[in-house]
């Protein structure tokens, strides 16, 4: 009797295909349904933003961080003024500090809210998706009203923000934290408690610490392993260090730890914007910089909490008022070293549900 | 095994709700006051100091100008390429008599490449239509009819000679809506 | 009434035949344009949008606009294709789908209905053809994605092919009937078999849904893993049949479970065939909204579920009914 003959296959999966969040391309070879080896090809996104920072004044550069995690253009901009700020040695006025934590945590709870919305229509169910535009929408409105953009917000400057909060916007913060809870609670009814997608993500795509720490994952990635690591707690910039919050861990590391782990992280954010729109006072929104902004020749490294892992800066500067080199850690680039590893030996229904949940941006993978 | 009931339930909730969709080409979005839009130009403010072109991080905006008879710098030609402008702000914000600014005009969808070529004319015709136009002018009436009835007050005070109490108040009050004006139209520049 | 079902075969039964099934397809053509627009409708009353609005009033004439896009595009075959069989899966997915509606008895008066006594078994027997079409389709389109998607429509439909015909069984061990006609008069009669079957319904909608190849069992056609299944290289009027194989199908499963569970047309007051519309559009409506809520189930949990937990529920149920019958 001769054997059934089998043979692998080659299955590109993107740059266009509807889930790899944008144009990245995954080359898997699959037995049947089984991947047996997947390969990553990352660049169709590549700008240069490095490349190109290094002609740039570091004023210059902060449109460009924008549109590196598109979905967390706050939190880039803060990035990069933040590391030029370290290498300054700059005093931030109190109401500006106050501003970014508040305009931050918010960009983080809409870039977690899409997370769970774009994961879940990986995984089938339309609904959630359209649900999240809602409540990112009041975000993406309160950020139009302060920086006058909805995507690409270039709000920071080095040394403050660039605008003060227009009347009533506070308020409108301070009616948004409800609103939220309210729906992160109607989330948990709608997705949460499904068994469908309980039995698709829970054990899968798990690693362990060990490995997420070779891997030098960050972020959400490396908490949902239990590792405590964020880097609001241990290594305090900006005034993070005033607010009460808990870091959230995860136990597993599958699937499931980490989308839960952005349920809770909304939460926590929540707690944030809560505390600092109560303890803002008044005062200057730009602290006393030189009108040329010129970093003293040396290597600095200023790295924070992103809404995807460690985003770090590393400016290299002959004391221009260019940097001689940038270097931007972008956590999506890193996160995704791991996926490899994750795919081998898993389905073909598998490879969307671990692609999504390690959360890449494809903006930022590429750089 | 309930948790897929609850999720029917949180769906067919929705149902009667009232819908979100905006409808967008027959009414058009009303943007907040910082709106960062298609930009409006305004030469007779430009004094072609150069500083948005070269604050520009994708070298979008060119200018030129020249010195007329009384050593004053005018603005001959004024461009910005849409094909590379990020519409940062950049520009508006370092623009010290404010003659850049931007508008809450967002389409810019077009056929060919050379209509995103903007020029000084088209940008000045924005400003018109779609700018601060009509809040200059308004605030530019304003304050020739305040200096108008500060000049009449002065009169008055001189004429009477001990109407002190009422003069400076009066000014104060006709002096406040315009600056209200001037502020409300101030897309541009740092608020402090 | 005209009893052509039984009479012998003659020029006139011949032409009624023809112009009932003319007949039908129009009828059945117009169904499947509302039921896309209601699907649509509906669904996005659910996710707080407002649906098609743009085409005539309500936009009432958007799924009319849809079908004609679709006559007027190009029928492309790719050039590695197996020509005769990718132009021959649609047909053969969508032929079968469209003989079914002859079993099925609309109302009272059974005009278009063949009143054949193995209806339920011919009912299940054609409907398993339209698996052939699908899996020829995803073949010979020589496209990764469509293979992977005919692969999976094949395991899916064949293992639920079981469970659904395990939980009809119970319905004719109570009739002592596979004819549907006297399925629904024994219902009208007595009870509607919803209530002592309600074990047997509840696995024929989930088996239902799964030989639908609709969420949460859409994997198939799992637009956001294999782009669109087994129809990724189909364009035009090709893929318009595969559409319409589809929702011919949400149809006539509507209209099974309609008449095997919640007594067919009968009902009081209103005539036979609005009783008739009502049920099967409540049975349409509980899929639209299954579709807006759930996530898609993988592979391998679709099928231990079907083997694990479907079929020896509805192996039970059989035990138990036909206990009761024998009682």
């Amino acid at each position: 009797m001769s054997t059934l003959r089998s043979e692998e296959m080659i299955l590109n999966v993107g740059p266009q295909h509807p889930s790899t969040h944008g144009v990245f391309r995954l080359v898997v070879t699959i037995d049947g349904e089984e991947i047996v080896d997947a390969d990553p090809v990352v660049g169709y996104l590549h700008r240069g933003t490095e490349k190109l920072a290094e002609n740039l004044q570091y004023t210059q550069i902060i449109p460009y961080t924008d549109r590196l995690d598109y979905l967390a253009s706050m939190i880039n901009n803060y990035a990069l003024v933040h590391a030029v700020e370290y290498a300054l040695d700059l005093e931030i006025p109190e109401r500006a500090e106050h501003l970014r934590i508040i305009v931050m945590e918010l960009n983080r709870i809409a870039s977690h809210l899409l997370f769970v919305g774009a994961y879940l229509l990986d995984l089938g169910a339309m609904s959630p998706f359209l649900y999240v535009f809602q409540e990112r929408e009041r975000i993406v409105q309160l950020f139009t009203e302060i920086c006058g953009a909805r995507l690409t917000y270039n709000y920071m400057r080095i040394g403050g923000v660039k605008w003060d909060a227009p009347p009533g916007w506070l308020q409108k913060v301070r009616e948004f934290i409800p609103f939220m809870r309210e729906k992160i609670r109607m989330y948990d009814d709608l997705i949460s408690g499904n068994e469908i997608f309980l039995n698709r993500v829970k054990g899968t795509g798990v690693f362990t610490q060990e490995e997420a720490i070779n891997h030098s994952l960050s972020g959400i990635n490396l908490r949902s392993t239990g590792f405590n690591w964020d880097l609001r707690k241990n290594q305090p910039y900006g005034i993070y260090d005033r607010f009460d919050f808990d870091v959230v861990l995860g136990q597993k590391g599958d699937c499931f730890d980490r989308y839960w782990l952005h349920m809770l992280e909304m939460e926590q954010s929540l707690r944030i914007v809560e505390q600092a729109v109560e303890a803002i006072g008044d005062g200057l929104i730009l602290g006393k910089v030189p009108k040329l902004i010129r970093v003293p020749a040396g290597e600095y490294y200023a790295g924070i909490e992103g809404a995807r892992g460690e985003l770090g800066v590393y400016i290299v500067s002959d004391g221009k008022d260019k940097p001689y080199r940038l270097k931007l850690r972008r956590p999506s680039f890193v996160n995704l070293q791991i996926l490899r590893k994750l795919l081998i030996g898993q389905s073909m229904s598998n490879l969307i549900a671990i692609l999504g949940a390690v959360d890449i941006v494809l903006g930022e993978v590429d750089g | 095994m309930f948790g897929v009931f609850k999720g029917l339930g949180v769906t067919i909730r929705q149902l009667p709700k009232k819908k979100v969709t905006l409808m967008y080409p027959e009414v058009k979005p009303v943007w907040p006051e910082r709106y960062r839009g298609i930009h409006e130009f305004i030469p007779e403010l430009c004094i072609v100091c150069n500083q948005c072109a070269r604050i520009c991080p994708t070298d979008c905006i060119s200018l030129s100008g020249t010195r007329d008879e009384n050593k004053k710098l005018r603005i001959d030609t004024y461009d910005i390429n849409f094909e590379i402008c990020i519409l940062c702000d950049l520009c508006t914000e370092v623009c010290p008599t404010e003659s850049i600014r931007m508008t809450d005009q967002f389409e810019l969808a077009s056929y060919t490449r050379d209509s995103l070529y903007k020029d000084m004319k088209w940008l000045y015709q924005n400003h018109i239509e779609h700018g601060s136009y009509q809040a200059l002018q308004a605030a530019k009436t304003e304050e020739e009819a305040n200096a108008a009835r500060e000049a009449q007050a002065a009169n008055a005070e001189a004429a009477s000679g001990a109407g002190q109490k009422a003069s400076p108040e009066e000014a104060n009050a006709a002096r406040m809506p315009a600056d209200e004006t001037v502020s409300s139209s101030g897309k541009g520049g740092q608020p402090e | 009434m005209l009893n052509w079902q039984s009479s012998p075969l003659t020029g006139i039964g011949f032409l009624g035949m023809v112009i009932g099934g003319v007949l039908i397809l129009g009828l059945i053509l117009g169904i499947v344009t509302y039921l896309i627009y209601f699907e649509r409708k509906i669904i996005g009353w659910m996710q707080l949008r407002i649906g098609p609005n743009r085409v005539g009033p309500f936009g009432l004439m958007q799924s009319i606009a849809d079908v004609l896009k679709l006559l007027i595009k190009e029928d492309i075959v790719p050039e590695n294709a197996d020509r005769s069989l990718f132009l021959l899966a649609p047909i053969i997915a969508f032929v079968p789908s469209f003989m079914v509606l002859a079993l099925i008895p609309f109302t009272a008066t059974h005009v278009f209905t063949s009143n054949t006594q193995v209806g339920l078994l011919l009912y299940l027997a054609l409907s398993s053809i339209t698996i052939l079409g699908i899996v020829l389709g995803g073949w010979a389109s020589n496209n990764k994605y469509s293979l992977l998607g005919g692969m999976r429509s094949a395991a899916q439909m064949v293992s639920y092919e079981i469970p659904l015909g395990m939980s009809v069984i119970g319905v004719v061990l109570l009739t002592g009937s596979l004819n549907l006609n006297t399925i629904v008069v024994a219902q009208s009669r007595h009870i509607w078999y919803i209530i002592p079957q309600i074990v047997g319904f509840i696995i024929f909608m989930i088996a239902g849904l799964a030989e639908l190849n609709r969420t949460p069992f859409d994997l198939p056609e799992a637009e956001s893993e294999l782009v669109a299944g087994y129809f990724t290289e189909y364009s035009g009027f090709r893929f318009a049949f595969f559409m319409l194989t589809e929702y011919v199908y949400v149809f006539a499963l509507c209209a099974l479970a309609t008449t095997l569970f919640l007594g067919g047309w009968s009902g009081p007051f209103l005539p036979s065939w609005i009783w008739f519309a009502i049920k099967t559009s409540a049975c349409i409506f509980f899929i639209f909204w299954v579709r807006a809520t759930m996530p898609r189930i993988r592979g391998d949990q679709l099928m231990g579920f079907a083997w694990k937990v479907l079929i020896p529920v509805a192996l039970a149920n059989l035990i138990v009914t036909a206990g009761v019958a024998l009682l």
